[in-house]
């Protein structure tokens, strides 16, 4: 019994490929620290959240089966619901401002010039300090009544009157500060841009195409691999946006002000938890997320067949 | 390129593993007692606390007191997850609107089971934090809600200093006055109608109460409707500063930024106003309805002391607790930070001065006129004070109707306070 599964003498067959008996161990013993890790904090955690769902939990008393009822909720929750709208006008609205930001730029700063490696790092800088806190107070602060953008707004003849306690202009704010970070798209963009063949611009440009022409016809389409991994992986985070909302726009209570105006999923979901103590049925709103998140990936990648071209593809 | 990757990677591999082992080595200090504390405050507090602590463990050398503090908010997330996980602190700061819903879960132990020494609190504290027949919690210090004022911008604006019997319609008129000469850049006042305690002084004036003694709602949706109904003509007309200023400053107070004249807040509240702002603040009356009448103003405990019931070192716990609450010398160290101090020997021990003095004669002067504390506000206060604020909010901004707002409040308060 122990000789069928007992280990083959290494390298006897000539033909396959050598492996030393450490090796699986070893490479085990080095993955542990990240199968621990993904076991006990990622899918753990999930399966724990994906139960809780299903009970009304307060963090207190042991969690109670209560089926459906958390998801059945949601759909008479005003506040689930303007958080919903809140979000997908977010998205909507941030996304493309990212990526537009993050492609222009990368377009001029793919052409070598002096100090180019400085700018490159200029304007990735703000992505790396992405989602901290401190940056967030730097951003309510020079959107403030009186302040730089106020003032400057004014001079013009736009009074604004501060931007963070208006529910018409706060989320806006949170629009830009996301696509001021346009960093993380913009490097991508620009090693996507470095593997357009030269070649296919000059013969462009002999055949008398003008820059947009050019643009249009070999950028955009080259680039469209790039676009679509940027597209959605910026879809994605925007979905799960929080730290920014939550320093900014504290609001009246928790969260989501001025006047709900910014009441963003994430934030709702952590006001639920661990505010509300209604843990069961942050937990279903987590999983919503998920299913909305999934939803819209599939969709994308549905769509992506009519405007993504890949390298050998045959139109 | 490669091998720099794979050098990498077995680094952080490594690096992660040496971080796992070392949570597992726990050091125990042979027979000795460790208290976990934790507590919400700044830096300033940290520091008195620390005080305390040493003077507590020099007293009492086998038990190791170890420390924890946060800001208010991230106190209660942080509170909410570690008592889920088994795992609260022994000894911990508690505030009156969760006292019963950390109670009611069974998480706070009773007090009265131990040998906590509360024989010298003054007589408006005795079995304040009980409930139902079980203490847990014990107060620090009191408070009670007030009027703060800038004196000067009322002198501005040609008027006078609120006095003790000031009426509402009195107060209404100041507001108008203060905020017509304020022409735009300073108000009378901020809309006091959005909080929560504005409306609970209201309702004792008229002998009602936020929540009945059975935990549910102790006034009329009309009650309501006709409370935010003035609120929202007064910021239509001017006299409260608009909801956009106050947003633009949070967390800050428009009284501390010299946007506003009168404020009402707990009286603990001056120290800190005080020391944000270059103006010379006063502490000034709730206006009452008719002159004479009832102010609706009561001792708050400002804070509590409790202990988890899941300790494993109670009389310990019940031990520094004690100290904390009637040690004469941790009474001369916080002064008023804890508010006016619940005891009579650390208030006969506290030298108070400034601002600390100011609430001090405050509350003296008052003291014939607080009525009776409600009891302890039952589970999901917390939240309850939230959801008015926002809904209030909502009317100011002017995203929703009165009656609307009120419903809404309503049902969530009603969902709450089912549990």
């Amino acid at each position: 019994m122990i000789k069928t599964q007992g280990r083959r003498p290494s390298g006897v067959r000539g033909g396959q490929r050598h492996q030393r008996p450490g090796d699986a161990g070893a490479g085990l013993l080095f993955l542990a620290p990240w199968l621990l890790g993904m076991l006990l904090l990622t899918i753990g955690p999930m399966l724990a959240s994906l139960y809780l769902s299903f009970t009304d939990y307060n963090l207190f008393d042991t969690p109670e089966w209560i089926g459906l009822e958390n998801y059945q909720r949601m759909f008479d929750d005003p506040r689930y619901l303007r958080s919903v709208t809140v979000t997908a006008g977010y998205v909507a609205l941030a996304v493309p401002l990212k990526l537009a930001a993050a492609l222009g730029v990368a377009l001029l700063l793919n052409r070598p010039r002096l100090g180019q490696g400085l700018y490159r790092s200029a304007f990735y800088a703000p992505s790396l300090i992405g989602a901290s806190v401190s940056l967030s107070l730097v951003w309510k602060s020079i959107f403030s009544d009186g302040a730089i953008v106020d003032r400057g707004l004014g001079a013009i003849g736009l009074d604004t009157g501060g931007w963070v306690g208006r529910p018409e202009f706060s989320l806006p704010m949170l629009v830009l500060l996301a696509a001021w970070q346009f960093g993380g798209p913009m490097v991508i963009f620009l090693a996507g841009l470095k593997q357009i063949p030269g070649e296919l611009y000059e013969a462009a440009a002999v055949d008398g195409a003008g820059p947009w022409r050019r643009f249009r016809a070999i950028t955009l389409p080259m680039l469209s691999p790039v676009l679509f991994f940027n597209l959605l992986l910026e879809i994605i985070g925007a979905f799960q946006v929080f730290t920014s909302a939550f320093v900014i726009a504290t609001g009246a209570a928790g969260g989501g002000g001025p006047a709900g105006s910014t009441l963003l999923y994430t934030v709702y979901l952590y006001g639920r938890g661990f505010v509300d103590f209604r843990m069961g049925y942050a937990s279903a709103m987590a999983w919503m997320l998920v299913l909305g998140v999934g939803l819209v990936t599939a969709l994308l990648f549905r769509t992506s067949r009519m405007w993504v071209h890949y390298a050998g593809d045959r139109a | 390129m490669t091998s720099i990757k794979r050098f990498r990677t077995a680094l952080a591999a490594l690096l992660l593993a040496g971080g796992l082992t070392a949570c597992g080595g726990g050091d125990d200090a042979g027979g000795d007692v460790t208290l976990r504390f934790s507590w919400w405050g700044n830096a300033d507090r940290a520091a008195l606390m620390q005080q305390s602590i040493d003077l507590f463990q020099a007293a009492h050398p086998t038990i190791t007191v170890t420390p924890s503090f946060q800001e208010f908010e991230a106190y209660w997330q942080k509170m909410a997850t570690e008592t889920a996980g088994g795992n609260a602190p022994d000894v911990l700061q508690m505030d009156f609107a969760y006292l019963r819903e950390y109670a009611d879960r069974n998480v706070l132990l009773d007090l009265k089971k131990t040998g906590v020494k509360v024989d010298d609190l003054i007589p408006a504290f005795q079995g304040v934090g009980e409930v139902n027949g079980a203490l847990y919690g014990i107060p620090t210090g009191g408070n009670t809600w007030c009027m703060f004022y800038n004196p000067k911008l009322l002198t501005e604006a040609g008027v006078e200093e609120p006095r003790t019997g000031i009426t509402w319609d009195q107060y209404h008129a100041l507001l108008d006055t203060v905020s017509k000469k304020g022409a735009g850049r300073t108000y009378g006042g901020s809309n006091y109608r959005s909080v929560i305690y504005s409306f609970e002084s209201y309702l004792l004036q008229a002998g009602a109460t936020l929540y009945t003694g059975g935990g549910k709602l102790g006034f009329s949706k009309q009650q309501l409707i006709d409370y935010w109904t003035v609120g929202k003509q007064y910021i239509d007309d001017g006299r409260f500063i608009p909801s956009e200023k106050v947003a633009q400053i949070e967390p800050a107070s428009p009284i501390t930024k010299d946007l506003i004249a009168t404020e009402f807040r707990w009286d603990n509240f001056f120290a800190r106003y005080a020391s944000e702002t270059e103006a010379e603040l006063k502490i000034g009356p709730v206006p009452v309805t008719t002159a004479g009448g009832p102010t609706g103003q009561y001792l708050k405990p400002a804070m509590l002391l409790s202990a988890s019931a899941r300790t494993d070192h109670p009389d310990e716990a019940a031990k520094l607790i004690s100290f904390l609450i009637n040690d004469p010398q941790v009474g001369r160290i916080f002064g008023s930070n804890r508010g006016i101090p619940a005891t009579n020997a650390q208030r006969d021990a506290a030298v108070l001065e400034g601002p600390a003095l100011a609430i001090a004669e405050y509350e003296e002067a008052i003291a014939p006129l607080l009525q009776k504390a409600p009891p302890a506000p039952p589970k999901g206060a917390g939240t309850i004070e939230a959801a008015f604020l926002r809904i209030a909010d909502e009317i100011s901004y002017g995203r929703s109707s009165v009656p609307d707002a009120v419903d809404t409040f309503f049902t969530e308060a009603e969902d709450t306070l089912a549990g």
